[in-house]
């Protein structure tokens, strides 16, 4: 009798779980896609703990040894942590963030200022490793987030200060300044980079009288400089320029 | 109407990954009527705990019927009118004997001053009263058992079924006990009762029934049974020797013949309690 | 015959026979509140005491993160600890009671009262409920005092570097504080967490009806938990939903049709860890995960039940 009544409620629970499942995974829930491979790097008891519901606990487990592992520059050791914690929680922006800031800026940053390899190219090649590396975990990261700005925003911050590849920063900032809860500057980033994609000048040109009629709050330093230089490239008529007052551009040079 | 009636009653228990079985009760078939102190009585194993729990609804007979006032035993409604004190009770120990009523009158739908009364009424009845705010895990046996006593009667049962209700109770203890089941019969109450205590059972049962091997061997009124026909007991007191002499000549011309004569002895139970706790006058 | 040494008193005559009520929420609820405090006093509230310190402590030794990575760890750790407790209290609570009063021969006195066995079951199992509804209650209070403290720490030296930032800076920053610690979204997935311990009381409730002892029944319960923390895996293994085809042997499958249907989904209950990352869940899809951990409550105690109505006692 009890086990004719769980058969039945099994058949009939079966499709709302299968249903409530997909629901969740197309939510973005229960990021991890908990294989053996996990396995294997994790450990048995950290897998049945994953397994038992406690991924982000074991995520954090792993976050703070990378924690450590940083205090003693020991840079592969917190890769491989690193793609262990976002294969845990995929969803967790501030992971991917923070994991690329640390192999794009910090790995990059110690590897070309190794004192233990004399050739300057050695090192600019690793440190160039270390930058794709940083790009890698932004990139995936997005494809695990398409639906929040932070990574499409420094997945830009990346392009544009480490691989100086502006046009694709103006895509990614553009994308980033797309969403409802980006911040304003990412707009404007966009046309910036624009700006400095060759063959989209005009396209830029457009876009920041675009934001400059949007208001004062648009009318920053920079805004002004950009509008100015690109005035002069692509020879603006006169009647058709913007006036750009000289007080508004900025005081210091802005890094190309 | 008869206040336990069971009919035919058999029960075997399986014994699970083996072929045999025990069969605890065959055929059994009495009465208790209302207002009876029945003993139901035989030796560990005969059937006595299964029949009662039965009787109870707790265990479901093979064969036969079992009813309480006209209602079968497995309708939870024939216990409104049941109270049992199982066997070595031990109750909720961090409840005080209070709340312990309090939770049984309630299950029992009794509820606010009806509830509080009744509780009073019982911790009364059964000398309870000074460790009302006590916990039961600070209880003695003997109050133990009593505490089992008042939470049976709680809803005012006109039956009460009682397993051992003075195993391993002091003697004083054990005489309140006998002496509140009598006051019960008094007020109308019938009481089914098992116990080995043989000579207790002497003193308050009217009917007892004696089960062997899940069989009723005998049954029927105490006095009945136990009184021996043949012979006849007579207690004289302040009787002078001359007098003595009288009465065995006028004997020794009838048929009838002296068995034995010695001064009666009163109980040993009389002795220690009238040791322990002499009366107050 | 000895005669009463009670003084005499009116033999009063007895009252007329009550009419049976069927069904009495009255009766459950007393059954409830008695199981509840008894759960009480067997001292299970010191499990919150190591709660606290957990949470305390857990806060303490992270000063060397940034204030998002701290609150996530308060968070994760707070949670995992709520979901693990909650679970142990559900089944270790659960496994003792039917045990217990069977030892004691408490069970024998109320079921020979004109309680009907299944009330006596729903007042156990809602005696249960109810301590774990107060133990989630008082955790979550402990989780939003420490969270309170961590981030009013943490807009104080916000505030105290105001003056470097900036503007728009500060305000960014404030924001990402308050995105950090306590917000509303974080409630269904509590109550999933208290879903998920109901469903495991219910079901060591089932286990408790026909098991030999409760060591057995705590051990069968935990296993339950990891087989249906797995239960997923095997019902896609089986339908070969993402494993491309499905398993091959007849055996195999027999076993995944099983694990599929007799065992719940725990997974679907587990969706703090994604709302702490920022995924907040919408009310139709809390509402309906919850009704799923609901029926499987409800199931559960049915199945207790036929097992404890023809239980011998």
């Amino acid at each position: 009798m009890v086990a004719a009544v769980l058969l039945v409620f099994g058949a009939i629970k079966l499709p709302l779980e299968l249903e409530l499942t997909a629901e969740h995974r197309a939510a973005f829930f229960h990021g991890a896609r908990l294989n053996l491979s996990l396995r294997q790097q994790i450990g048995q008891a950290g897998f049945l703990a994953a397994l038992g519901g406690f991924r982000a606990l074991v995520a954090d487990g792993l976050w703070i040894q990378a924690h450590i592992d940083w205090t003693r520059t020991e840079w592969g050791k917190m890769l491989f942590l690193f793609n262990n914690v976002t294969a845990l929680e995929p969803r967790n922006v501030m992971f991917w963030d923070m994991s690329a800031w640390h192999m794009a800026y910090n790995a990059s940053a110690a590897a070309i200022n190794d004192p233990t390899e004399p050739y300057l190219a050695v090192r600019m090649r690793r440190q160039h490793e270390y930058f794709m590396i940083g790009r890698d975990l932004l990139v995936r990261g997005v494809q695990n987030n398409p639906d929040k700005y932070k990574l499409y925003e420094s997945l830009a911050t990346v392009d544009r200060d480490k691989l100086e590849d502006h046009c694709d920063a103006a895509v990614e900032f553009k994308k980033a300044g797309s969403f409802p809860d980006s911040p304003d500057y990412n707009r404007r980033f966009a046309a910036y980079e624009l700006a400095h994609c060759p063959g989209h000048e005009m396209e830029a040109y457009k876009e920041l009288v675009r934001l400059y009629n949007m208001g004062v709050n648009e009318r920053l330093p920079t805004v002004y400089k950009e509008l100015k230089d690109l005035q002069e490239e692509l020879n603006i008529p006169e009647a058709q320029r913007i006036k750009i007052p000289e007080s508004e551009l900025p005081k210091h040079k802005i890094p190309p | 109407m008869t206040a336990i009636s069971i009919k035919n009653l058999s029960k075997v228990f399986p014994i699970p990954f083996r072929r045999e079985r025990i069969t605890a009760v065959r055929h059994l078939s009495l009465d208790v009527e209302p207002g009876q102190v029945y003993g139901l009585l035989g030796p560990n194993g005969s059937g006595k705990s299964t029949t009662m729990k039965i009787v109870l609804g707790l265990v479901s007979p093979s064969a036969g019927q079992t009813e309480i006032f006209g209602r079968d035993s497995r309708e939870v409604e024939s216990r409104e009118e049941v109270g049992f004190l199982p066997e070595n009770p031990y109750f909720y120990k961090f409840l005080t004997g209070e709340e312990t009523l309090h939770f049984y009158g309630k299950i029992c739908g009794l509820k606010g001053a009806k509830l509080k009364e009744r509780t009073s009424e019982l911790l009364n009845l059964v000398g309870l009263e000074h460790a009302r705010d006590r916990r039961l895990g600070g209880y003695s046996k003997g109050m133990l058992q009593r505490v089992g006593l008042a939470q049976a009667l709680i809803q005012q049962p006109r039956l009460l079924v009682l397993d051992e209700p003075t195993a391993g109770v002091d003697p004083a203890g054990s005489r309140e006990i006998r002496d509140l089941i009598l006051d019960f019969k008094k007020r109308g109450i019938t009481v089914l009762l098992c116990s080995h205590l043989l000579s207790q059972v002497q003193e308050i049962c009217d009917r007892i029934g004696i089960l062997h091997q899940g069989k009723l061997v005998r049954e029927g009124r105490l006095d009945e049974l136990i009184s021996i026909e043949s012979q006849t007991e007579i207690i004289l007191e302040n009787a002078t020797p001359d007098v003595l002499a009288q009465v065995h000549a006028l004997l020794s011309k009838s048929g009838a013949r002296v068995i034995s004569e010695r001064k009666p002895q009163t109980t040993l139970e009389n002795f220690f309690l009238e040791v322990t706790n002499p009366p107050k006058n | 015959m000895h005669e009463s040494t009670l003084p005499a008193r009116e033999t009063p005559s007895l009252p007329p026979t009550p009419r049976h009520v069927f069904f009495s929420p009255s009766r459950i609820w007393a059954i409830a509140t008695n199981t509840q405090l008894e759960l009480y006093r067997l001292k299970v509230f010191y499990f919150l005491l190591i709660f606290a310190l957990l949470i305390i402590g857990s806060s303490a030794f992270m000063i060397d993160f940034t204030f998002q990575e701290q609150f996530q760890l308060i968070k994760d750790v707070s949670l995992g600890a709520m979901s693990i407790f909650t679970w142990l209290l559900a089944v270790l609570a659960t496994a003792m009671l039917l045990p217990k009063d069977i030892e004691d021969r408490t069970l024998y006195t109320i079921l020979a009262k004109p309680v009907p066995r299944f009330e006596y079951l729903i007042g156990k199992l809602l005696g249960v409920l109810l301590m774990l509804l107060v133990s989630t209650l008082l955790m979550s209070v402990i989780f939003v005092i420490a969270l309170y403290g961590r981030e009013q720490m943490a807009i104080g030296d916000t505030m105290r570097a105001a003056s470097a930032m900036m503007p728009g800076q500060l305000q960014s920053q404030l924001n990402d504080i308050k995105e950090s610690t306590f917000t509303w979204s974080l409630i269904p997935g509590i109550i999933l967490i208290y879903i998920k311990a109901a469903l495991f009381a219910s079901l060591t409730l089932f286990i408790s009806t026909f098991a030999s002892s409760w060591i057995f029944t705590i051990m069968v319960s935990v296993a339950c938990y990891f087989i249906g923390h797995l239960q997923g895996v095997a019902r896609d293994y089986w339908l070969g939903n993402g494993f491309g085809s499905p398993a091959a042997s007849p055996l195999a499958r027999i076993f995944l049709a099983l694990v599929a249907l007799i065992f719940p989904d725990l997974q679907l209950f587990n969706l703090v860890d994604d709302i702490v990352a920022g995924n907040s869940i919408k009310m139709e899809l809390f509402a309906k995960t919850a009704a799923l951990g609901g029926l499987y409550t409800c199931i559960y105690l049915l199945v207790a039940y036929f097992v404890f109505a023809s239980k011998e006692l």
